[in-house]
């Protein structure tokens, strides 16, 4: 190497014409639709849709046990909760900020712990309040048949047991995994713009 | 407000080589490039002025190569292998290939670094791209300079 202008003489033979021209480059700007984004309306539209039922339903189903109302309250509440952590994951992807390159990797460090905190702890008070208002909404409705209250409560209980130590842990395992190399990478970055 | 496509133009073949100098794979680049150029045109209608539009695409460019870490695709850092043998007649694509090697074994953030520097952009432009103070973009730039040149040193490129 002689000089950086010899370098930047070979740097600029690079090819550029593999890229789309501008015309077709505004079309695919136009048509270009989030699907993170698309999924996560999604996601809120049915988490709010099922907490509209669910009041609808603690309204006019004339339930006369508290359990059958706590057991709805709870199933609301975890509906809630899975809406509002999407609108504030979603608010992460329509917030347009004009970051420099550390605060960019600073927002995303901040952005990992979220998620780090919502698989750690609000996933697991999400599904155990969920796992508890199940259990206890189906009450009312099964008390009465013994049979029937054996087979709705078994078929639960297998299904809150799978959830809580089969598909949890696993996800859980694979997502941690994840996140902490991410973050690891992260901090190495941000080491780097010191 | 500047034309979508006039900025596109303008500024396309700049992007695609400082994504290329990050990840140095030709479809890789293609694709950030893209993803920077979707982003320019949501946000076009929102950037005002506070900086020059440059740099404000540049950031989008190379925060968008930063966000490979989020996919778990951190760019391997590629070691050269030495004793290279020295080729009497390179071409002007063996010299770019090389140059994209010796800038893939440096630090994320010094292939940002070096690849600005090659586009020309002013020390002053890449401190605020990158979010460094101008002094320590300068020492920097130096430290990434001598890095690369003992790599061609090392490999007997270009002498």
């Amino acid at each position: 190497m002689d000089n950086l202008n010899d370098l930047k003489a070979i740097w600029l033979t690079a090819k550029t014409d593999s890229l789309p021209a501008s015309g077709e480059m505004l079309r695919m700007a136009k048509k270009f639709r989030n699907e993170k984004i698309r999924k996560k309306l999604m996601m809120i539209f049915i988490a709010l849709l099922l907490a509209a039922i669910m009041v609808f339903g603690e309204i006019y189903n004339g339930s006369t046990m508290l359990s059958t109302h706590m057991g709805g309250a709870c199933l609301i509440i975890t509906c809630m909760i899975l809406a509002f952590t999407n609108i504030r994951s979603l608010k992460r992807f329509i917030d347009f900020k004009d970051f420099n390159n550390k605060e960019f990797i600073e927002f995303m460090e901040q952005t990992k712990r979220n998620q780090l905190y919502y698989y750690q702890k609000t996933q697991v008070a999400g599904m155990a309040i969920s796992s508890i208002g199940l259990l206890l909404y189906f009450y009312e409705l099964v008390y009465r048949d013994t049979v029937l209250f054996i087979v709705t409560y078994s078929a639960a209980i297998i299904y809150l047991a799978v959830m809580w130590f089969v598909i949890r842990p696993r996800n859980f395992r694979k997502q941690n995994l994840k996140m902490d190399e991410t973050l690891r990478n992260l901090h190495n970055i941000a080491n780097q713009i010191i | 407000m500047a034309d979508f496509e006039e900025i596109y133009s303008l500024y396309s073949p700049q992007i695609f080589r400082v994504c290329m100098g990050y990840v140095n794979d030709a479809e890789q680049a293609k694709d950030l490039t893209q993803e920077t150029f979707i982003s320019v045109w949501k946000n076009l209608s929102s950037f005002r002025n506070e900086s020059k539009i440059s740099t404000w695409i540049f950031r989008i460019a190379t925060n968008n190569c930063l966000r490979a870490v989020e996919k778990n695709k951190r760019v391997t850092k590629v070691e050269l292998p030495y004793n290279l043998p020295a080729v009497q007649e390179e071409t002007q694509e063996d010299k770019l290939v090389f140059l994209y090697k010796a800038i893939a074994g440096l630090e994320e953030m010094e292939r940002i670094i070096i690849s600005l520097v090659l586009e020309d952009l002013p020390q002053a432009e890449i401190a605020s791209i990158v979010g460094l103070s101008d002094g320590n973009t300068r020492v920097k730039i130096h430290r990434i300079k001598e890095k690369l040149a003992i790599k061609f040193k090392d490999h007997g490129q270009f002498e």
